[in-house]
């Protein structure tokens, strides 16, 4: 078993063998403990002035000890997330001022979609009795009274039912 | 060769029957125009726009002097416009609102000749058919505009008179924006005349009142320095003036610019503050009318014209200096 131990940790397994042998560290304490001294002796003999002993245990600890530590994780999510909206935002917004310089480039657009807007524009909005002053004014000199003589005055003085 | 003459023959034929058609057409708006101001008449007619229709009399007298004409509303309020002389007085229930001058207008005005060159420069004019209306026999005659920045016209003229009988405002696909028409109507004969009354000694009606000098005064022709540019291609200006105007402390300069068929009047006043005046746009039938303060005046647009012209109107109103 220490053989094979070995074998492994010089790459001299084939990939099955490999393999069966990390899934039986895993499980097996003892092979485990094993694996972890030889891994040691090969520390100590590469670099002998560090010295770590059961590195791994000793994070596993501290690691336990800081149960907050996912919490970073979870808000820079979270950043990642305000990033990808910021940029978003960014890029909805230089499209934004593309289609703003459009207009400005185009002059002949602007007033289109003024159009489109009036044409969207419920008729609701009568022409209050107060602005009669304003009808009767034009149509002195509008050529419909030309054509149509006095009847086009009724313009000027049409009652709605809903006006007060 | 002879192919070739007998094909600009034919071209010739139709350019002549195509110009001698839009100057029938043409004349039958000289001839409306004039039995307009020139017939006695008196009817019943419904003016419609949108879900609203309302009826109202119409009388049309000539005397040696002037048209007297009155049109009063047969539906809700009491509405009474009384014309005469180039001026026009409006009574609500009985109570005078407003009287008005008209300059120039007092006399059988008929069209001009530059106004029937604007109409046939800026409208397809064309016969459309006849039709009976309110029991007389018309002649339909459409004007179709050469760009979508007004109305299309339609008019039902009586045969014999020339008499307008129906009119009717279209706008996109041909949507009826305001028409009326004649439901009853009398042409010649005898015609009641009691409301024109005996002259007094000043030329009016008796039943007329004097209007007070400061209403009656008519605008005088100025040059105010603000122009309009973004009118569409067609429409001159045909008055500038400064007028005093109901409930305005200041006169108030109007500008009148039309393409033969509609006018666009821009009126220019001192802002006086008030927020209910800058209310945006709003229509009743084919009138639009849009405020807007611009360099501490208010400026309205009225025009027979569709919102978007209304509009664009107003958004190239500016002061040009004197």
């Amino acid at each position: 078993m220490k053989q094979e131990i070995s074998a492994l940790m010089d790459g001299e397994l084939f990939e099955d063998e490999a393999e069966s042998l990390l899934d039986r560290i895993k499980r097996d304490s003892a092979t485990h403990k094993d694996w972890e001294i030889y891994h040691l002796i090969g520390d100590v003999l590469r670099q002998p002035e560090h010295i770590h002993c059961d590195l791994s245990a000793k994070v596993r600890e501290r690691m336990q000890d800081e149960p907050t530590v996912l919490a970073p994780r979870g808000h820079a999510v979270k950043q990642k997330m305000r990033t990808f909206a910021l940029s978003a935002a960014a890029s909805l917004s230089a499209v934004g001022v593309v289609a703003w310089m459009s207009l400005q480039i185009s002059p002949e657009v602007a007033p289109q979609m003024a159009t489109q807007q009036a044409a969207l524009r419920p008729v609701s909005a009568q022409i209050q009795p107060k602005s009669n002053d304003y009808l009767m004014a034009h149509q002195e000199f509008s050529p419909s009274t030309d054509m149509n003589g006095g009847a086009s005055y009724i313009r000027t003085v049409s009652y709605s039912p809903d006006e007060k | 060769m002879r192919m070739c003459i007998a094909f600009f023959g034919l071209l010739l034929a139709a350019a002549n029957a195509c110009a001698g058609e839009r100057q029938v057409s043409l004349d039958w708006l000289k001839t409306v125009a004039f039995a307009a101001h020139q017939t006695d008449y008196s009817g019943v007619f419904v003016y419609q726009y949108g879900n609203h229709v309302e009826t109202s009399r119409i009388t049309h007298v000539v005397e040696t002097d002037s048209e007297y004409e009155k049109l009063e509303s047969l539906d809700g309020p009491k509405r009474e416009i009384i014309r005469h002389h180039g001026q026009v007085w409006c009574y609500i229930n009985h109570k005078m609102v407003q009287a008005d001058s008209q300059r120039g207008r007092s006399r059988f005005p008929s069209l001009l000749p530059e106004q029937l060159s604007a109409v046939s420069g800026n409208y397809q004019v064309k016969e459309a058919g006849l039709e009976r209306i309110a029991g007389y026999n018309t002649q339909v005659i459409l004007f179709q505009p050469k760009d979508n920045l007004r109305y299309t016209h339609k008019i039902w003229a009586h045969t014999d008179s020339g008499l307008l009988l129906k009119a009717a405002v279209l706008g996109d696909k041909n949507k009826v924006i305001e028409q009326y028409a004649f439901t009853q109507l009398q042409i010649g004969g005898n015609i009641d005349r009691s409301w024109v009354g005996a002259k007094d000694s000043a030329g009016r009606g008796a039943g007329l009142p004097v209007s007070s000098p400061e209403t009656a005064r008519g605008g005088a022709a100025i040059n105010s320095g603000w122009v309009a540019d973004a009118l569409p291609a067609g429409f001159k200006k045909t008055m500038e003036i400064q007028r005093p105007m109901r409930g305005k402390h200041a006169p108030v300069t109007q500008i009148v610019y039309s393409d033969g068929l509609s006018a666009i009047s821009i009126f220019i006043e001192p802002d006086d503050g008030d927020e209910d005046d800058v209310s945006g746009l709003s229509s009743r039938g084919a009138v639009n009318l849009h405020h807007k303060v611009v360099d501490k005046h208010l400026i309205t647009v009225v025009g027979e014209v569709p919102p978007r012209t209304v509009m664009q109107a107003l958004d190239s109103v500016r002061y040009n200096g004197k």
